[in-house]
């Protein structure tokens, strides 16, 4: 499985951790974030998560949503219900590079 | 895939409320307790008053039309719908985004300025929401600022449209400028949004520059129309259906139509909502050239284009502005078929039939009513999935 984002912490959390992430899909477009390449690093130490991700639009409202998804999907995935703390970056911007293989496909790139 | 995944309901989210930012209100305590509801009632009057009003031009009596309030809704019915409560809308979906108190001075005057045309006090209306969007204006310098890229210049471009529009109204232009601008305004906020999805697909070179010139061509075409009629509306109708025909093109929709659900839903909305847009496109034009369809032109756009657009996107927005989960049936598909034929119904016996025109129009409003019914039997579906 390619790597979509960095990760730092237990390797036998990761699947985990990338599991729960691709249950959080863009209403939009029906596909996961992991895919459209939103997450940017993953640091797991402990019972505390931060997650670093980005959005496709600084003025899309559904921003909180994806990210209230991603501290419940993480929560409920990791044992000991980690705190998760998630941090919206718009450096570097998102850009269509980020997209996995499936996404690009679905896209008909 | 599925999009279903994104509704399911945390359970396990305690003492993180401090840490996250807050949704669709940013203030605290007592003042968002007052604020929020009387918000969502005042831009929810704008949209009944904008309704009211627009029934009552073509000869819908509801049972309140005696009302003082319904006459001026009837003599204000485009302000109220665009400057009032589309402005209001954006303006929250807009203040959510960028999680600035000031920006929320946007909605609130917006539907303030509503409030003013139902209890008939046009001018002072028109000041307020002239107020609003010179501060709209400023909430989208804040956009491009943070993601200085082709979608955010172009959400700074609707505001200048919507600014426009307010001060051609305060000035007396031609009636059809301010409306150019008003629409203009609200086709490119929605060429934004579309924009900025085609970066999923593969873009070809020279794809967005066509899009940025058309919609240079929609922004000036009122200006040209606010001293030159004729060729400003058929600018403005080249526009529109040029418009039409790039987002036909190049919408992830025709992609997305292909998935499930809500994805494939929000799909159809946008794909039937691009072709009002191209018939609007063709009306605007011919009505400046003394033809017929205004109406089609008006309400292609705003019916069928525009509303065909919140229809999509209300089962989105709506969770993320106002904290309502929303689990996603087929029965939204009702009120948009509903939207569209009646539609169809409204402009196939236009002008001729007065009386099969208002009964058209009558099943416009009630298909946006039973889309708010669609949402109340989402949110409640939602609780039952999910109840444990």
């Amino acid at each position: 499985m390619e790597e979509r984002f960095d990760y730092d912490g237990p390797p036998q959390l990761r699947d985990l951790v990338t599991r729960a992430l691709k249950k959080v899909v863009d209403p939009e477009v029906a596909m996961d974030i992991v895919d459209v390449g939103l997450v940017y690093a993953v640091r797991v130490a402990g019972d505390a998560v931060a997650v670093r991700m980005t959005m496709t639009s600084a003025a899309c409202p559904v921003a909180d949503m994806l990210v209230e998804d991603v501290q419940c999907e993480l929560q409920d995935a990791l044992p000991g219900n980690p705190e998760v703390d998630v941090e919206l970056v718009w450096e570097p911007p998102w850009t269509p590079e980020r997209l996995s293989a499936s996404a690009r496909r679905f896209m008909g790139w | 895939m599925d999009a279903r995944a994104t509704e399911r309901e945390c359970q396990t989210f305690h003492g993180l409320v401090s840490a996250m930012p807050q949704a669709w209100f940013p203030l605290h305590g007592a003042g968002a307790a007052l604020v929020r509801p009387l918000l969502a009632a005042l831009v929810a009057a704008c949209l009944a008053a904008a309704l009211t009003g627009g029934l009552l031009r073509l000869g819908v009596v509801l049972p309140w039309a005696g009302t003082a309030w319904a006459g001026h809704a009837a003599a204000a019915h485009g302000a109220l719908m665009i400057p009032a409560f589309f402005a209001a809308v954006i303006g929250i979906e807009r203040a959510v985004a960028i999680k600035l108190r000031w920006a929320f001075a946007v909605p609130i005057g917006a539907a303030a300025a509503g409030l003013a045309h139902a209890v008939g006090l046009p001018q002072a209306a028109a000041w307020i929401a002239l107020a609003a969007s010179l501060v709209f204006v400023g909430v989208n310098v804040e956009v491009v600022r943070r993601q200085p890229q082709a979608h955010s210049a172009l959400l700074l471009a609707s505001a200048v449209c919507l600014l426009a529009g307010n001060l051609a109204s305060l000035g007396g232009g031609a009636p059809e400028a301010t409306l150019g601008f008003w629409f203009a305004f609200l086709a490119m906020t929605i060429a934004a949004e579309r924009l900025e999805m085609t970066r999923l697909m593969r873009r070809r070179p020279g794809v967005q520059a066509t899009l940025l010139a058309i919609l240079a061509l929609l922004a000036g075409a009122p200006a040209v129309g606010l001293w030159q009629p004729l060729p400003g509306g058929v600018l403005y109708g080249a526009a529109l259906l040029m418009l039409a025909l790039w987002l036909g093109a190049f919408d992830i929709a025709r992609r997305t139509v292909r998935a499930q659900g809500l994805a494939r839903y929000m799909a159809v909305c946008l794909l039937a909502g691009y072709a009002w847009l191209a018939a609007a496109g063709v009306a605007w034009a011919a009505t400046s050239m003394g033809l017929a369809g205004r109406d089609l032109a008006l309400h292609g756009l705003g019916l069928g284009f525009v509303f065909s657009m919140v229809l999509g996107h209300a089962p989105v927005i709506l969770p993320a502005v106002a904290r309502i989960k929303l689990a996603f049936h087929r029965g939204f598909y009702l009120p948009l078929a509903v939207l569209h034929l009646s539609l169809v119904w409204r402009f196939a016996v236009e002008p001729v039939d007065f009386a099969q025109r208002a009964m058209a129009a009558r099943w416009n409003a009630i298909a946006l009513v039973l889309f708010a019914l669609m949402v109340v039997f989402a949110a409640l579906r939602w609780r039952v999935l999910h109840k444990r």
